[in-house]
């Protein structure tokens, strides 16, 4: 299994997954040259959310871990029973490591899952929210 | 309004989504990736031979968000296929579970493999 550590792993821009998806529809997860699952990741003053497209796995399936300074989503994804005609669903084992730079309040990380679309929201604690000082002019 | 206006003019990239055709003994499935897309938001039309799926992803627009690294947006998911004489068009099934389509299509009765029983003469 390729585990990979940074969020920029791979081919990433749109053309060149355009390209991989052309040449490879039906390479099992592990042996993508791009990373799986695809992710976005943005930020307010208050948090930071990661939204991550996974179809047809329930949340249960899904093995979310915080470390320190990273969130790893783990999980797998099964195959149907029966005779295959074609196949363009990924399936296999999947890893992603989101690298968290700044301080977070760990205790109220939330996650949720709609339409295969996951979504976790990291709060940040507040020595990392920016500070107004107002200085008095004597 | 205007702004779902505004969006359909500018229009979403038109993905095909992943599918997996299988065969089982009660008759072929169809699973689609469609991740994103609601209940609501997916139409399925059969025509005669011609079964047409579509669907919009809607993702919520980040309200005040910084994006710091982007993989995936919104997207139109369109496939068609035509089905075998051997589905029974009357009772095709469609669930829609976890951004997963899955259409069951039963085969018809005359093409389930039977036994013939042999009468001696």
């Amino acid at each position: 299994m390729v585990i990979d550590f940074s969020p920029f792993f791979g081919a990433q821009s749109p053309l060149e997954r355009v390209f991989e998806a052309i040449w490879s529809p039906t390479l099992p997860i592990s042996q993508r040259p791009y990373a799986y699952p695809p992710l976005n990741i943005s930020e307010d003053q208050d948090r930071i959310l990661v939204h991550c497209e996974i179809p047809g796995m329930d949340i249960s399936e899904i093995d979310l871990s915080l470390t320190d300074s990273s969130l790893v989503i783990k999980g797998e994804r099964q195959p149907a029973k029966g005779k295959y005609y074609r196949q363009e669903r990924p399936t296999g084992a999947f890893q992603r490591v989101v690298n968290i730079q700044s301080p977070i309040d760990r205790d109220k990380v939330s996650a949720k899952m709609k339409d295969g679309l996951l979504e976790i929201v990291i709060p940040k604690s507040d020595g990392a929210k920016p500070k107004k000082i107002s200085i008095d002019i004597a | 309004m205007s702004d779902i206006r505004k969006t359909e003019e500018k229009g979403f990239p038109r993905v095909k989504p992943a599918t997996d055709i299988v065969e089982a003994e009660d008759g072929f499935y169809i699973y689609m990736d469609m991740p994103g897309v609601s209940k609501e938001a997916l139409v399925i039309d059969l025509n005669e031979d011609e079964i047409k799926v579509s669907g919009r992803s809607a993702y919520p627009a980040p309200d005040g968000e910084k994006l710091i690294h982007v993989e995936f947006g919104n997207g139109e998911y369109y496939r068609g296929f035509t089905l075998s004489h051997i589905v029974d068009k009357s009772r095709i099934r469609a669930t829609l579970k976890n951004g997963v389509l899955e259409l069951h299509l039963p085969k018809a009765e005359k093409a389930q493999p039977r036994k013939i029983d042999i009468q001696m003469g």
